[in-house]
């Protein structure tokens, strides 16, 4: 089985600079990594305008709806970082993780993308990685949780 | 089995015999519609049903009422299958989901099915208490492991956890539980015998009334009175003991009673009750009326009794059984010479189980209403639960509102200590898992235990939940699937405020 997040699926610098750009940007890391079909950013959007997927300590989630999960292939994650934050209803957000949850493969990741983002020094530390690989090297623990 | 046939002496009794009933009640009601179902189908398609008895008896007919002689087909027919499985699995699955919502439902329902092949007649009785038992292991089993199992293996451990308890429990229920109640029938049938042939016939009632309630009719019917008024008839050309069972006099009674006393659904389902039970002599359709208030058990003993006595007096009885126990049915087995006492029996046990029935009934109403009131119709497991509910309800508001005043009335309110906390989200994949993991870490750290977190998509909600947390917008959408949670809305998955109010009432 593959590992949800590949070196290739973390974005430093992210070139979307409005809410609707970020998620087709998440969109289509995960449609490169063949883990969703290209319906697959409607069901997000349709998810964005249900609720804000903004969690809070400058993170974002957006993801599908129920109805669109037969859209997802398998289960994976996107990692953008934005230089300059996003308006997302009203809430700044620096980091943009897409996800596609296929079966609740994705869900150890997701529980430590939780971990580290309720944990302000960890926040941090991101925010102050230097490059993908960084970005990389603090997430690696995702992959092994 | 004794706590239906000896209603109440005491007040404690008292309250737990209604406390038995509400629940009784709360696992029947809500199928009263496949047994009216069942009371159609059976009076209109059974051999001696009115579609034959029109002459209108075609193949699909036959085939229906499950007696075609067509040697190429499936004769399982309709109405056989629905008594013996359809509608003691539909009690059991209630009688689950009271317990354990729908997981507790579906074991109940597997383990139920052991009971009913054991036994080999429908049984309603195993399914009451075994649905709702079999949950509640499901229910002490899952709490075992909870919290222990990785996040994304619940589901497997789930399934896999019921499908083997549910197994087990089938086979205890086939090996242990079906045994006891044909032993029941068996003694109920003695007992029966005993005293008919003593001549204490108006006492048979005692036994035969509910034993009828708790569907043993056909097995009291065939077991006992049919053998026993077969060789009356030879010798005296008719039986008294034809209509012992099969006098429709105490159901329609007591339909009456619901008919101008009962309140909801019983009241409103209670015509169509009558015309199955009087005319199409389907005596099952009132049963579930008499499971739901088990003191009016009293008022069939009453009408029976009366029955058996008119009978008596007059001499009369039938030339053969009434089968089915329709009107129609026995007047048309009954000696000419016999007319008036058959008629006076049937009225007059009709008129002394609706005099009972409606005392007990009016002395139930204004509790039946209350609980309509709350939107929950005679379902009344409701009414303590109700109560329970409003409690935590108001809590909720205080605990969004103003915070700690509140997290000392919730732990006040809420009866039973909070178990299962659970984060709600539209599909349960993102923001709820995430949500999840985050108070899973602060309860750990905390050091609470016994506290389950979980996440599930609203959808799945299925009223076990203690504690709901919801995105702002999506509270409101939580609090209509599962009213009796405390319902707490963040704005902030990863950081709320509300986490630690929540770690701070769970740990009271």
């Amino acid at each position: 089985m593959s590992k949800v997040l590949e070196l290739n699926q973390i974005k430093a610098a992210g070139s979307a600079s409005t809410k609707e750009d970020a998620i087709a940007e998440a969109a289509h890391i995960l449609i490169a990594a063949g883990a969703v079909t290209p319906e697959y950013l409607d069901f997000m959007k349709a998810r964005e305008e249900l609720t804000s997927t903004f969690m809070g300590n400058f993170l974002a989630i957006p993801h599908g709806t129920n109805e669109g999960k037969d859209t997802i292939l398998s289960s994976a994650l996107s990692f953008v970082r934005y230089a300059n934050p996003i308006d997302w209803d009203g809430n700044e957000v620096r980091f943009v993780v897409g996800i596609a949850g296929k079966d609740g493969g994705h869900m150890d990741t997701l529980a430590a993308v939780a971990t580290i983002f309720s944990d302000n020094d960890e926040v941090q530390k991101l925010i102050d990685a230097s490059d993908d690989a960084e970005l990389f090297a603090l997430l690696s623990e995702l992959n092994d949780a | 089995m004794t706590t239906t046939s000896t209603p109440a002496k005491t007040g404690g009794a008292r309250v737990g015999v209604q406390k038995f009933g509400t629940f009784i009640s709360g696992m029947v009601m809500p199928n009263i519609a496949a047994f009216i179902a069942w009371g159609f189908i059976t009076a209109l398609f059974i051999p001696d049903g009115w579609l034959p008895n029109l002459g209108f008896a075609p193949e699909w007919v036959q085939q229906l009422g499950g007696w075609s002689v067509n040697e190429d087909v499936e004769n399982l027919g309709i109405v056989g299958p629905m008594i013996t499985f359809l509608l003691p699995l539909l009690i059991a699955n209630t009688g689950g989901r009271m317990v354990y919502g729908v997981r507790g439902g579906v074991v109940g329902t597997i383990a139920t099915m052991g009971v009913i092949i054991g036994a080999g007649i429908p049984m309603f009785l195993g399914a009451m208490i075994v649905g709702p038992l079999a949950a509640w292991v499901i229910k002490a089993i899952d709490r075992l492991w909870a919290g222990k199992i990785r996040p994304g293996f619940e589901m497997l451990v789930d399934n896999f956890s019921g499908g083997i308890v549910g197994m087990l429990l089938a086979i205890a229920a086939f090996a242990g539980i079906a045994p006891a109640v044909t032993a029941l029938t068996r003694a109920l049938e003695s007992a029966i015998s005993f005293l008919v042939e003593n001549g204490l016939l108006p006492l048979a009632s005692v036994l035969v009334e509910p034993g009828k309630i708790l569907f043993l009719n056909n097995a009291i019917n065939h077991g006992v009175f049919t053998p026993l008024g077969t060789n009356q008839v030879a010798m005296d050309g008719k039986s008294i003991l034809f209509l012992i069972e099969a006098n429709p006099g105490p159901g329609l009674g007591i339909l009456l009673a619901f008919l101008v006393f009962g309140v909801g659904l019983m009241r409103a389902s209670a015509p169509g009750a009558i015309l199955i039970q009087f005319v199409g002599g389907i005596h099952e359709i009132y049963f579930p009326y008499v499971l739901a208030k088990p003191l009016l058990v009293i008022a069939a003993i009453a009408g029976g009794m009366t029955g058996v006595a008119t009978n008596v007096i007059f001499d009369s009885g039938l030339r053969a059984p009434a089968s089915p126990g329709s009107i129609i049915a026995v007047i048309a087995q009954t000696p000419p010479d016999s007319l008036v006492g058959v008629l006076l029996s049937v009225v007059l046990s009709a008129t002394v189980s609706f005099v009972v029935a409606a005392v007990i009934i009016r002395a139930g109403r204004k509790r039946d209403l209350e609980a309509m009131a709350d939107g929950d119709d005679a379902l009344a497991a409701a009414v303590a639960k109700n109560a329970a509910n409003k409690g935590r309800e108001s809590s909720v508001g205080d605990l969004l509102g103003t915070g700690a005043a509140a997290t000392g009335a919730a732990g006040a309110a809420t009866a039973t200590k909070i178990q299962n906390v659970v984060f709600a989200c539209d599909a349960g994949m993102g923001s709820s898992a995430m949500g999840a993991t985050v108070l899973r870490n602060k309860f750990t750290k905390a050091g609470i235990e016994g506290v389950t977190v979980t996440n599930k998509a609203i959808a799945n909600l299925d009223g076990s939940e203690d504690v709901i947390i919801t995105q702002n917008e999506l509270t409101a959408r939580a609090s209509e699937k599962v009213p009796g949670a405390i319902h707490v809305s963040v704005d902030n998955f990863m950081n709320s405020p509300k986490y630690d109010e929540v770690v701070d009432m769970v740990s009271k």
